[in-house]
């Protein structure tokens, strides 16, 4: 009879009680790839440093693993702690940026509007949408892209997506709609392409 | 994970959502659908984890003998505040007037906090 595989319940208790490594490192095998998807979406393409968010995330869970109270499923607690990664890093970058370096933040703005520019040309030169949907996400404010990834690229409900945001549902949804708005608005070129 | 899940999303959109919404679950479909592969991610995770904090066996007993230490030397170092603290819990004990009655009642009270805490505690463990 094969053997029946180790359920995350085990493995977690295994890490809490036992300081078993093992354990927690059959957990990183198992939602490695979830988190670093969900942090590439969430920093819009940056490999690098979705990465390094991923490896924070994964260290932060070990640290707070006896906290993880099952209440909800161990990747949602994983997308909560991800999120939490990448919005604190995000504040920081802002902080640093509007503390003494003002005018970089206005190129910065620039160069926003210009990616607009730039995506638009992209979509003559026929450039991949993939490239053109992450660019356009950079368009989104951190909540609005959080609540777009957590809903549509990690397929949460409104519910375990407002536990991941920690907000209420009703937050989550005016986030998703003011995110899809802004995207349609940067991927019109898009939309108006015949099917 | 399912698609169907994508029902939960309503199209808040006003209008024409439809071609933003199949774009976003396309792409989502397609990179849940794209693993990636862990490259020694794991192994810098768990390179990355803070050591243990390991108490070595010997520090107890060290600091039992330590604090021992401690309150002879105090006891020698002032013996008479020592005799005088120890002459007042006496005095204050001998005050009180004892009866068969009052022992039995203190034994019951104490037995009573004695299975309380256990229960506390197993319940806590």
């Amino acid at each position: 009879m094969a053997d029946s595989p180790v359920t995350d319940a085990q493995l977690i208790a295994r890490a809490v009680v036992a300081n078993d490594n093992h354990a927690f490192a059959e957990l990183v095998k198992r939602y490695q790839s979830g988190v670093r998807a969900c942090l590439r979406k969430l920093t819009a393409g940056n490999h690098a440093l979705a990465d390094d968010l991923s490896q924070d995330t994964f260290v932060l869970a070990w640290r707070h693993l006896k906290s993880f109270r099952q209440e909800a499923r161990f990747s949602t607690w994983l997308y909560r702690i991800a999120t939490n990664c990448w919005l604190a890093h995000a504040r920081k970058r802002r902080e640093e940026l509007l503390g003494d370096r003002t005018d970089e933040l206005a190129d910065e703005d620039h160069m926003d509007m210009s990616h607009t520019d730039e995506m638009h040309a992209d979509h003559a030169r026929g450039a991949s949408l993939k490239l053109d949907l992450e660019r356009a996400m950079g368009v989104l404010s951190d909540a609005e892209r959080a609540a777009i990834v957590q809903c549509y690229h990690n397929d949460l409900t409104h519910e375990e997506a407002a536990y991941v945001l920690d907000c209420p549902v009703g937050t989550v949804k005016t986030h998703v709609l003011r995110g899809k708005q802004k995207l349609k608005v940067a991927l019109a070129a898009y939309g108006k392409q015949p099917e | 994970m399912s698609n169907d899940r994508r029902h939960d999303i309503p199209d808040t959109a006003p209008e024409g959502g439809d071609w933003l919404d199949r774009l976003l679950v396309d792409d989502a479909i397609t990179s849940r659908d794209a693993y990636i592969a862990d490259d020694g991610f794991t192994a810098r995770v768990m390179a990355a984890l803070p050591a243990p904090v390991m108490l070595p066996a010997w520090r107890t007993p060290i600091v039992v003998a330590l604090w021992s230490v401690v309150a002879i030397g105090l006891a020698f170092a002032i013996p008479g505040a020592v005799l005088e603290v120890g002459r007042g819990a006496y005095r204050l004990l001998a005050a009180q007037p004892v009866s068969l009655s009052g022992i039995a009642g203190a034994a019951v009270a104490m037995i009573g906090l004695t299975c309380a805490a256990a229960a506390y505690t197993l319940r806590s463990n």
